[in-house]
């Protein structure tokens, strides 16, 4: 394999990782962009969207180079953005070679998530009952929240590893996670129930598409603004949905 | 004023966990919901709406993440995300769910509407505080004047 083939491959693996983890647009468009210019190509021209990479440039010989992949699953992983972030930094300030900072990105792939899922768990439902002490003031209904939360996540990972469907199993783990309130609420043991539901809905939050589509419109990349925008709008939808149709057996 | 404070550091720190945030970072994180949070409860008490507070504590968030950011050499969103997560206004989105499902439809429009408004609070801060910050490397000018 000759420099630019490497090159490419390199350029395009950086690229593929931090958009399915999370980066922003302009990030992947300056990642690739500063690596294949360290390299020593000229001619660069990127163009990303949410769910595709194309990069072109021309080599000191002027053959000219094009390719592009298809980035199909997105997840929300910013430790394996900051990670990718730190070789591409090393990469253009020659620290490291082509063939070791191709070596860590492998690594970087084929590295387990940051936190272990129980954590992650646990880790909604500590925020959900912190968050609902904010917003209601009372001390007595962090637990069902905790609970809330926890079963949430729980229920959000297990919908999505056996469906597979995104929106589909954020409806889903929405209306599981209420419906669990709802029937703490009939066992007694809530006071605020706004409290709890808030609680328990917001580990499912689109924070990420949130602020990277204000992030990318801000920048100038529309489509890719856009298209993050309305991920984070049908989400939000399907959360609402799915809480609507559980707080309706409360009112049934 | 304090509990409170202690409790958003705890949830934001949380929500650090749930984007994976790397565990060196997410005290930072903490740290500026816990600043947010105190901008977005105090600005009330003086007279300010909870739409610009929201707005305020959105820009204010924004402001720190991009500084620290620059002084952590990490990306910008992995301060920011858990910055802006006290703000959700998650209360009025779920009273005018409520409206609309016990059939008020007037008064759930009204608060979707006051929803909609802090969210859009929100994302002018954040997009205040990156103009701020990508002042002469925009993109997309109305006049081509420097030619």
């Amino acid at each position: 394999m000759g420099k630019a083939e490497k090159t490419m491959s390199l350029c395009l693996t950086s690229g593929k990782l931090l958009l399915r983890y999370g980066a922003e647009t302009y990030r992947v468009e300056e990642t690739m962009y500063r690596m294949a210019k360290a390299a020593g190509m000229h001619n660069i021209n990127t163009f990303v969207t949410l769910t595709g990479i194309f990069l072109s440039f021309r080599t000191d010989d002027e053959d000219d180079f094009l390719q592009m992949i298809r980035v199909r699953e997105r997840y929300q992983d910013l430790s394996k953005v900051t990670a990718v972030n730190q070789v591409s930094r090393e990469f253009t300030h020659s620290i490291l070679s082509i063939e070791e900072a191709a070596e860590k990105l492998r690594e970087i792939k084929k590295a387990p998530m940051n936190y272990p899922v129980w954590l992650i768990n646990l880790a909604s439902g500590i925020g959900g009952a912190a968050f609902s002490y904010l917003i209601g003031d009372s001390f007595i209904d962090i637990i069902p929240a905790f609970i809330g939360g926890l079963i949430t996540t729980l229920t959000l990972v297990l919908y999505q590893k056996f469906l597979n469907v995104k929106f589909f199993a954020e409806f889903l783990a929405a209306a599981t996670g209420v419906l669990a309130a709802v029937g703490l609420e009939t066992g007694g043991m809530v006071q605020n129930m706004d409290q709890v539901v808030i609680g328990t809905l917001i580990p499912l939050v689109p924070g990420v598409q949130l602020t990277n589509s204000v992030r990318d419109l801000m920048s100038g990349d529309l489509m890719a603004g856009v298209a993050r925008g309305a991920e984070a709008a049908v989400t939000s939808l399907s959360i609402a949905a799915g809480t609507v149709v559980s707080l309706s057996v409360l009112y049934f | 004023m304090w509990l409170e404070l202690i409790f958003c550091f705890m949830s934001t720190v949380a929500f650090g966990i749930i984007f994976n945030i790397p565990l060196r970072l997410v005290w930072w994180g903490g740290g500026i919901g816990m600043l947010t949070w105190f901008i977005y409860g105090t600005l009330p008490e003086i007279g300010f709406t909870q739409v610009n507070a929201a707005a305020v504590a959105a820009f204010t968030a924004a402001f720190t993440s991009h500084r620290l950011a620059k002084f952590k050499k990490v990306p910008v969103t992995t301060f920011m995300i858990p910055g802006i997560i006290p703000l959700v206004p998650g209360g009025r989105a779920y009273e005018s769910m409520l409206a609309f499902v016990e059939e008020n439809y007037v008064n759930g429009l009204g608060l979707s509407v006051e929803t909609l408004l802090q969210a859009g609070a929100i994302a002018g801060g954040v997009g205040f505080a990156l103009s701020l910050f990508s002042i002469g490397k925009g993109a997309g000018q109305r006049y081509e004047t420097d030619r």
